[in-house]
């Protein structure tokens, strides 16, 4: 085999070495089965059975919530509205918005009548739900015939009866069976709430029953306003600029200083390297609270910078939340160190792949480390370079739990990216309302693209060539 | 395994049905009670709750039945994570028994059907329930149903550094009338501004400290909106109300801030121990935060000689719009929906008992807040605390709260939003303005009048 066959061997060896180093490619190949037509692949039920829990694993966390993200996308739903089914109520609140909607004084008074009536089938029902006899029978005996056009003043009534419960609750219970009235109760079916609403307020036209029970309903309902609001609304732009900045910033402080690393302690003596390999994993193994604190004493006031500014008599505030710039920088630093020690362990796993004898060569021909770099080993990097490239990507748009933890999108706005919009509209609000519809439509829409920048990465690189039968076989 | 014998099975059942028997005479019973707005000196929110089950059992056993009741408390100094805690746990059925929130809560969270009205489990005309203050009742109470108990009452007001007004020439009687001429409106936002900026250029505060308001967001940013005449919900109709003229004014009013010098353009945000330590220090000349900080202050950052030190005004107008202001926020005590009767039952009485004047006393000394009662007010502890005494009187006759409205958090994360634009500079405040509308309006539709 001469040189050249050597170096092309490498290479590809190089290129299915890192991006897919799971598996070994000669490994998995099936042996050829000469002679034989291919028929249809055998499935084996041991197979399946291996791979069954893995795929519960994939529906269950990743599958589910994926559609539930697409569900509750096209949904308003939010902590008014609750999650999964609501109840048909009419409150006073309603009311008063039905009347913006036209609802007229006459039917908003039918609608909002309440009465307790004291009569022979108003107490079978108290009866037949349970209330005690005794109380009941003095019920009968000195209150039959009245009515009462509030629930306080037949309460009232009710504590002077001798037999009364001791209990609140079974009191007000109780003067429950006696009333007529659809406000302020919650009626688990459409079906039971236009029955209730048809006894209380008769004489509604049908136009006018099918109006309140659609806006009685107290859960989310179908719609697109979401994908209309993001489209619309003015922090939009915003947003995604901060989002491309960031992801591109640290993206470029990723691969650079990643492949930085790989190279110096490439070049170090092994032991030395080693260990400024191990210190550099450091952001990557610390969890990410303690991550987020130690950034902390290190930029909040007292902090370590904070004091070698002062010694040295430069201007000293909480440089991560008292800066534009400086806690724009420190998100990228801080991001960025994470993402550079996992490219530092793909690069250095890449630059092991490559054959020394390359580099003894261009050394006896009187090569440059610089030289080295750029004509053998740079070339030679181009896969994993890439694919640290498409995975950070992806993984920086979606991230948002350490800008959370140390500038919080802030000062102000001025660090939020989309995934942090995304988290802190659904899930995070000092207000405690949390729309879960329209911070589902942020996350779809950051699948839409995670997806397509996929697809793009996959045809950039040219995935088939990535996994495709090497040209030498071992 | 063993399989069983007949007789084995048989004795198995007995004693299975012997202990249900034994449990039947005594009730044990667990009452979750979760709590925001907990810090350090805020412990009776649920030691209060503790207390009143122990009243609760001895009453039982007086009666002649055994009820041991055990709280599990929960207590969250921040309120997101709080907020977010209890919706999710409310939503996957599994709601805490006792909630304390914000009043503001009880809009999206009755609509929700997560919580249970305290009016059905209590009579509301017996003692104590009935001395606790009206204007209270009615903060507790959303569509015409009091779904909770006040649990403590505040104000949110301006503090003065007195050592920096006086030197920039305030003699005493000058501070000692501030908070009339305050209340007066004679002394405005904008003299503030002067004053501070004054303070700067005598040494007296540090540039850019002039002025430290409330870090992050919270309902008193809605003060200064009011200085500037806003109303947060239209007298008439009832529904929310943005007034674009007044937002105008009360982000224009920290724009011109920054723009004076006395506050950074990058301060929102900033760590909420450093605030604690900056203003309790007197390293600013003036700051807003809430009656309770005093407390704070006092206990955990060992702030001395508070009345020496520092003069306290409601919050000035901002202009001939406005008047000076001051908001109250009260937590309440809230019943959490899904969980059984009996449960729902013990948990309303414990909140009637923790709402009786000594318990509530405890609380509100310790944290700094306001009493609910009038018979709280007699309470010695509460009588002779100096603090409570002069906010009180000070205060409450000029507070007002935040409305009870299910879509009043849309607008209150838009004006807080548009708030950080103007602010840091990234957006002009008539751009930020704009926002805030095209947010509510696209938001909540004719639900809020825009003026």
């Amino acid at each position: 085999m001469n040189m050249r066959a050597l170096t092309d061997g490498a290479r590809e060896g190089t290129a299915i070495a890192v991006p897919s180093t799971p598996v070994p490619p000669a490994v998995t190949l099936p042996p050829r089965r000469r002679g034989k037509p291919r028929g249809k692949p055998r499935v084996s039920l041991l197979g399946l059975a291996m791979l069954a829990p893995s795929l519960l694993l994939l529906c269950a966390f990743f599958f589910a919530p994926a559609i539930f993200t697409g569900v509750f996308a096209f949904t308003n739903m939010s902590t008014s509205t609750g999650i999964g089914k609501g109840d048909w109520m009419v409150t006073p609140v309603l009311l008063r918005q039905l009347r913006d909607a036209g609802l007229s004084e006459a039917d908003e008074q039918a609608i909002s009548a309440a009465t307790y009536v004291v009569d022979a089938e108003h107490v079978a029902r108290a009866e037949a739900g349970g209330v005690d006899a005794r109380f009941l029978s003095d019920i009968e005996s000195r209150l039959a015939g009245e009515t009462y056009d509030n629930a306080r003043d037949f309460e009232r009534d009710l504590r002077d009866l001798p037999s009364k419960p001791r209990s609140a609750r079974a009191l007000k219970g109780a003067a429950d069976h006696f009333a007529s009235s659809v406000l302020n109760r919650r009626y688990a079916t459409e079906a039971a709430f236009a029955a209730a609403l048809s006894t209380v307020a008769p004489g509604l036209a049908p136009e006018t029953l099918s109006l309140v029970t659609e806006r009685a309903y107290t859960g989310a309902v179908f719609t697109v306003e979401n994908f209309v609001t993001l489209a619309t609304r003015r922090d939009t732009l915003r947003i995604v600029g901060n989002t491309f900045l960031y992801v591109g910033l640290t993206l470029g402080f990723n691969v650079a200083i990643g492949l930085f690393l790989a190279l110096s302690t490439f070049y170090l003596p092994k032991r030395v390297g080693s260990v400024f390999s191990a210190l550099w994993l450091l952001p990557r193994i610390t969890p990410v609270v303690l991550y987020a604190t130690l950034w902390q004493w290190f930029t909040w006031e007292n902090g370590f910078i904070y004091i070698l500014a002062d010694t040295l008599g430069l201007p000293t505030y909480n440089y991560m939340k008292a800066g534009v710039t400086s806690a724009w920088t420190i998100m990228i630093l801080s991001n960025g160190f994470v993402g550079a020690s996992f490219g530092m362990i793909l690069f250095s796993g890449a630059l092991r792949a490559i054959p020394v004898q390359q580099l003894w060569a261009s050394e006896v021909d009187g090569a440059s480390r610089l030289q080295q770099i750029r004509r053998i080993i740079l070339p030679q990097l181009r896969w994993p370079v890439l694919f640290v490239t498409a995975y950070q990507t992806l993984s920086l748009l979606s991230s948002y739990e350490l800008i959370w933890l140390t500038t919080d999108g802030g000062p102000g706005t001025t660090t939020t990216v989309w995934a942090l919009d995304a988290f802190k509209t659904a899930l995070w609000a000092y207000s405690g309302e949390f729309k879960y519809g329209l911070g589902a439509a942020m996350a779809l829409i950051l699948v839409v693209v995670g997806l397509t920048l996929s697809i793009a990465y996959l045809i950039l690189f040219k995935f088939d060539d990535l996994v495709s039968r090497p040209k030498i076989e071992f | 395994m063993t399989i069983l014998s007949h007789t084995k099975r048989l004795t198995l059942a007995a004693a299975l049905l012997g202990s249900t028997a034994a449990a039947g005479i005594a009730e044990d019973v667990t009452i979750t009670v979760w709590s925001g707005g907990t810090g350090d000196s805020a412990n009776y929110r649920i030691d209060n709750i503790k207390l009143a089950a122990e009243q609760l059992s001895r009453e039982a056993a007086i009666r002649g039945d055994e009820l041991n009741i055990t709280i599990e408390g929960q207590g969250w100094s921040g309120w997101d994570e709080f907020k977010q805690a209890v919706t999710l746990a409310a939503e996957s059925g599994d709601a805490p028994d006792i909630i304390v929130s914000g009043h503001e809560d009880l809009g999206p969270w009755s609509q929700a059907g997560i919580l249970r009205p305290v009016e059905d489990w209590v009579y509301l005309d017996q003692w104590p329930l009935n001395d606790i203050y009206p204007n209270l009742i009615d903060v507790a109470t959303y569509n015409g149903v009091v779904w909770g108990i006040p649990q403590d009452a505040e104000a949110r007001v301006m503090y003065w550094n007195r050592g920096a007004l006086e030197a920039i020439g305030w003699s005493d009687a000058d501070i000692e009338a501030l908070p009339q001429r305050v209340i007066d409106g004679d002394y405005t936002l904008y003299n503030m501004l002067d004053d501070l900026a004054a303070m700067q250029e005598a040494d007296a505060v540090a540039p850019g400290q002039g002025f430290m308001p409330r870090p992050s967001n919270g309902p008193d940013y809605w003060q200064f909106y009011q200085s500037f005449g806003g109303e947060m919900l239209d007298a008439e109709t009832g529904k929310l109300l943005l007034d674009t003229e007044a937002l105008t004014g009360f982000y224009q009013f920290f724009v011109d801030a920054v723009a004076r010098g006395v506050v950074p353009e990058s301060y929102l945000g900033a760590n909420w121990d450093d605030w604690h330590r900056a203003v309790s220090g007197l390293t600013a000349g003036a700051w807003h935060g809430g009656s309770w900080h005093y407390a704070q202050w006092t206990r955990s950052f060992e702030m001395e000689n508070f009345f020496d030190n520092v003069q306290f005004t409601l919050i000035p107008a901002g202009d001939e719009n406005g008047r000076a202001n001051s908001i109250t926020h009260p937590l309440v005590y809230l019943m959490g929906a899904g969980n059984t009767e009996d449960e729902a039952q013990i948990a309303a009485d414990l909140i009637s008992i923790a709402s009786e004047p000594r318990l509530n006393a405890m609380h509100a000394v310790k944290s700094g807040h306001l009493a609910i009662s009038e018979a709280e007010v007699s309470v010695p502890l509460y009588a002779e605390d100096r603090w409570l005494s002069e906010a009180s009187e000070g205060f409450l006759p000029y507070v007002n709260a935040i409305p009870n409205d299910a879509d009043f958090g849309t607008y209150w994360t838009a004006m807080y939003k548009g708030l950080e634009n103007a602010w840091t500079g990234t957006m002009s405040v008539e751009e930020a303005v704009e926002t805030v509308k095209a947010d509510v309006t696209s938001a909540l539709g004719d639900k809020i009048i825009v003026k």
